[in-house]
């Protein structure tokens, strides 16, 4: 203390005392009086009580639980179990150089090795990576690899190919690698026992990634919510739900067995935050790769002369090719941008007229005419799918800003190109299709309506006479046969003369028709299944009066065998109770109900005719709607992407126990402890083709469930009329590439000018590299060395 | 003699990583692989006789001369690397040969479509018949479960006890180009836990482990095609509880040594 400051202390001290005198000579009193009553000694002995209390039983106790804790490490929180967990990239580059092996600490014994970083110290490497030296010049910003990596920094996390006497941090790792090691040998103070997973570093460029959960190539189960809204839920929809729930109960129950339920630790949460760090393993390998020549100081070397001259003459290409390359950007893409956004904002103003029209319902529940008609429906996917496009574009234009180990967007990139390609192969088959159908529009007008004429006018007829004359042995009512047989020949008399009619424009509609395939081949599929529908619409109104009749006569033989029996329906119930008739009731309920079981063979034989081709026509509009599906919605590109680089679909992960037979000869001759390890190889599963075509299977099973249900037997046997399956359900399958609902004109339109202009290049500013730290080659990112298994 | 009940066997190279696996076939011994060997021939034979008749049948022209003047050698065709060729070039051969007359010979009473028909299912199930079921239990503590099934109709699915070696997973690769063992993985997060069911099933009463994964409408089955007996489902059940959750030093102790590799089951009753 400074000699005055203590005079001032002293000067404050005497004067405070002399002014309170009397205080002080009061604490004086209070002194003596304690001392005569003995204060001072009781305090003395419980002082001494305590610390003998604390010597005899905290001290020992202290010990005992520190030696147990020794010898039985185990915490809550599972953090100490002693189990190490150790990701490491199998295709890291080996050597027997000395290293520092730099990753992310997820937690205390759970790391992930991202690089080993060679001849460099680990002290310099710290300070590096608290300054952040070894991610500079990062392509993209650096917050978004922790934030996607679920870490805040990056860690160094031991050393490789050390001699044992270097001191290390005791949470550090000793690994050691080598060019002829499978298996990265590995030792930590801390763990107990270690499990080193090996796993294949993901190309992002190349877009492979892994993930947890397969990929999902349609769009999410946007579209399930305007089914639920038809108040009309249908029953077999209804029965599924059913099901469902039933079991999710059992399930329930099930669950009620297990009697704790585990917090799951640190290690076991951090699975998610792993796979996205596999992901990212490989670009930031090659940018601290590229960046380690920055740590600590090395010498410098000059270029030689030679150098100097191949130097200056590609920055003279470089300069020429630059100024050509700005030329383009500023005076000629702008122009033809703007024309062609002009153009896409005029066919999307189109778009969206044609589609209010299609789209447009008199009343919530009528159907629209997307609803009714195949080729509206195909022209609204067309539509649709150019709203989507330029969305779609915009996003994966989007995708090039940022990391390429951003795995978001990939499903979308996938979605993108197989609807494009789909298009393009839907327009060169239509052109071929459409050139053959118009080359040969007469041929196939003629052969239409001789088809025509003889299935849907000469086979009826010649059936009907049939049915009128006792077919098969049956013994038919001949009258009644007569009457429906003439009322519907006449029918089919009045049906051929439209027919008739039509003929000559059969040419022109088929020179249409091929005409419209250039559009693609699915349109004029969806034109001849319309053309189909529209052209038997007499089979269709035979088959709801036919089964109209039958029904009705059905109804009321079982009512009158209700009479036979003497019950009656009470319908107020809905059940059948006994019922006193008179006399003449009975009688004439009886004749009535002879005469007309007599005559139901007849009705019966003709509802049936009916119905079959009824079922013909709808198994062949199936056939023709498949067909569109197939066109449509195909995953053409997901198929090949499997084929070529099935690292591009993930379908979840799988792991391989790896013998560690030769790894354990391999230490033996070290005489130094090695914690149990096991070596655990992780790989990514491809999606499986099953997975793919998931959604076909589905429509599949739905198309199977609606037509080959015993109800559609029961509705055939009873002459109820089969509702046809619904479009939207059949078709949900063509919307779970679109977006439930399509991106709005101006949103588009902002869209679309969001996108940022293309860099203007500037000369490039020369860079002399620094020669030291371990230089890499130039072809060291393009081969991977995959040496492992 | 070529297969067993199923009965496991355990991997467990350290105490928090397991793999149990059940499988249906035997410790390979020589007479085993020997036979194993001696039926891999045989299918291959049965493949040829089957494609040979086939060929002489549908695709042999006779009017073709019986063998070139000068006959190519097949390390020829072999470098000039038309497949095609050296496919029909060989499938000649086999006709013209003894035994692919006596087969021609032999089917000759038979009208096209049955022997087509008979051919085919002789191929099939010749090619595709599987001798051996393995399904694997594969528990990483800190990570999750993993359950597999494979079913291998070429050879031995088990590393052998001796030196526990996976070559016959580079074997298998190169005959599929890729594994058609079939997994599934399930985080430690998603487990709600491992138990033993019991289910009837005719007059008797099956016991298999299943797990409840959270969010998912159905258990998973542990050992689907084999369903082993109660003995073996109860000691992997043990296995698991102690390898997936700490704290359970009954079971750690367990799996001390390393690469222990060996039969641990019994016969299933």
């Amino acid at each position: 203390m400074h000699p005055f400051s203590v005079l001032t202390l002293g000067i404050f001290v005497a004067g405070y005392i002399t002014a309170r005198w009397d205080l002080v000579t009061r604490l004086y009193e209070l002194a003596i009086f304690a001392w005569d009553y003995g204060v001072v000694s009781r305090a003395a002995k419980g002082f001494a009580a305590l610390s003998l209390v604390f010597l005899l039983i905290f001290i020992p106790v202290e010990r005992l639980a520190a030696r147990e804790s020794t010898l039985h490490p185990r915490a809550p929180g599972s953090e100490n179990d002693g189990l190490m967990r150790i990701f490491w990239p199998a295709d890291l580059p080996r050597s027997d150089l000395r290293g520092v092996v730099v990753g992310w600490r997820n937690s205390a014994l759970d790391v992930f090795v991202l690089a080993i970083l060679e001849e460099v110290e680990p002290r310099n490497v710290d300070s590096a990576l608290k300054l952040g030296t070894l991610t500079r010049n990062a392509p993209h910003p650096v917050s978004r690899i922790y934030e996607l990596c679920g870490q805040s920094s990056l860690h160094i996390l031991g050393l490789s190919n050390t001699s044992e006497d270097v001191h290390i941090d005791p949470s550090w790792i000793r690994a050691t690698i080598g060019p002829s090691q499978q298996v990265p040998i590995i030792t930590c103070a801390r763990a107990s026992n270690i499990q080193i997973i090996l796993f294949e570093r993901p190309l992002p460029g190349r877009m492979q990634y892994i993930s947890l959960n397969p990929i999902a190539l349609a769009l999410g189960d946007k579209h399930d919510t305007f089914r639920i809204l038809d108040s009309a839920e249908q029953d077999d929809e209804r029965e599924e739900r059913l099901k469902k729930e039933k079991k999710k109960k059992l399930v329930e129950k099930l669950k009620q067995h297990s009697i704790f339920k585990r917090t799951p630790s640190a290690k076991e949460k951090a699975l998610p935050k792993i796979v996205n760090q596999i992901n990212w393993a490989w670009e930031l390998e090659k940018l601290m790769q590229k960046n380690v020549s920055r740590i600590g100081t090395r010498p410098k070397r000059s270029l030689s002369v030679s150098e100097r001259v191949v130097e200056s003459a590609t920055t003279m290409r470089d300069i020429v090719l630059v100024w050509l390359w700005n030329l383009m950007t500023v005076y000629v893409l702008p122009v033809i941008k703007k024309l062609f956004v002009m153009g896409l904002m005029a066919h999307r103003l189109a778009a969206e007229v044609l589609l209010t029209v299609l789209e447009w319902r008199a009343r919530p529940k009528y159907a629209a005419l997307k609803d009714i008609s195949a080729t509206a429906q195909q022209v609204e996917i067309r539509l649709q799918q150019f709203c989507y496009w330029p969305m779609q574009y915009v996003t994966l234009r989007l995708r090039k800003n940022d990391w390429e180990s951003v795995t978001t967007s990939h499903p979308d990139y996938i979605r993108f190109y197989n609807s494009l390609w789909l298009v393009a192969n839907d327009v060169i088959i239509g052109i071929a299709l459409g050139s053959y159908i118009i080359d040969n529009s007469s041929w196939l007008a003629d052969e239409i309506s001789h088809l025509l004429t003889q299935y849907t006018v000469e086979a009826l007829q010649s059936s009907i006479s049939w049915l009128m004359g006792w077919p098969a042995g049956l013994k038919l009512n001949s009258e009644l046969a007569l009457f429906l047989g003439d009322l519907f020949l006449w029918v089919i008399e009045y049906w051929s003369s439209c027919i008739e009619t039509l003929r000559p424009v059969l040419p022109h509609m088929i020179w249409f028709i091929g005409f419209s395939s250039f559009a693609g081949a699915s349109m004029p599929i969806a034109l001849f299944s319309d053309l189909t529908s529209i052209l038997t619409i007499h089979i269709y109104s035979f088959y709801l009066a036919s089964a109209r009749i039958y029904h009705w006569q059905l109804n009321i033989l079982i009512s009158l065998f209700h009479l036979f029996r003497g019950k009656k329906h009470n319908v107020l119930r809905n059940r059948i109770d006994s019922c006193d008739y008179d006399l003449d009731q009975l009688l004439v309920g009886t004749i009535l109900f002879t005469l007309l079981f007599f005559l139901l063979p007849t009705v019966v034989v003709f509802y049936l005719n009916f119905a079959i081709a009824r079922m013909v026509i709808i198994s062949l509009k199936a056939v023709f709607d498949t067909m569109l599906s197939f066109l449509n919605h195909f995953p053409l590109f997901a198929l090949m992407l499997r084929i070529k680089d099935p690292g591009r679909l993930p379908g979840g992960i799988r792991f391989e126990l790896r013998d560690t037979q030769d790894f354990r000869h391999a230490v033996n001759d070290t005489t130094k402890p090695i914690p149990s390890t096991s070596v655990i190889h992780l790989k990514s599963i491809p999606l499986s083709f099953k997975a793919m075509f998931h959604q076909y299977f589905q429509m599949g099973h739905r198309i199977r469930k609606h037509y080959l249900s015993p109800r559609v037997l029961l509705c055939l046997l009873t002459g109820k009329f089969v509702p046809p399956l619904d479009r939207r359900n059949l078709y949900s399958l063509q919307y779970s590439m679109l977006p439930a609902r399509r991106a709005g004109i101006m949103e588009m339109w902002n869209a679309v000018n969001s996108l940022p202009s293309p860099k203007r290049r500037t000369a490039p500013l020369y860079i002399p590299a620094l020669a030291n730290g371990r230089r890499y080659p130039g072809n060291y990112g393009g081969g991977r060395s995959r040496n492992y298994g | 003699m070529l297969t067993t009940a199923p009965h496991l066997y355990l991997r467990r190279p350290s105490p928090t990583t397991a793999e149990f696996t059940v499988t249906t076939c035997p410790p390979l011994t020589v007479p085993l692989r020997i036979c194993l060997l001696t039926i891999s021939l045989l299918r291959v034979a049965i493949f040829t006789a089957a494609t040979t008749t086939i060929y002489s049948r549908f695709f042999h022209d006779p009017s073709l001369p019986p063998s070139s003047p000068t006959p190519i050698s097949i390390t020829d065709l072999l470098y000039q690397g038309d497949i095609l060729i050296l496919l029909s070039h060989l499938l000649q051969t086999l006709h013209s040969s003894p035994p692919g007359q006596f087969l021609a010979n032999i089917t000759a009473p038979l009208s096209n479509s049955a022997l087509a028909l008979i051919a085919s299912v002789i191929t099939y199930f010749g090619l595709f018949t599987q001798l051996h079921t393995t399904e694997s239990l594969l528990v990483l503590r800190g990570l999750g479960i993993q359950t597999s099934t494979s079913s291998s109709s070429f050879s031995s699915p088990v590393p052998n006890t001796s030196d526990g070696s996976n070559r016959w997973r580079g074997w298998k690769w190169w005959f599929w180009g890729t594994t058609p063992t079939k997994t599934r993985f399930i985080p430690t997060e998603k487990i709600r836990d491992v138990l033993i069911n019991e289910a009837f099933r005719g007059f008797e009463v099956r016991y298999y482990l299943i797990v409840i994964v959270e969010g998912e409408e159905d258990v998973v089955v542990v050992f689907p095609k084999l369903l082993p007996g109660r003995r073996i489902v109860e000691e992997v059940w043990r296995g698991v509880r102690g390898c997936l959750y700490e704290g359970d030093p009954n079971h750690q102790s367990l799996g001390g040594s390393w690469g222990q590799t060996g039969p641990l089951g019994r016969k299933d009753s």
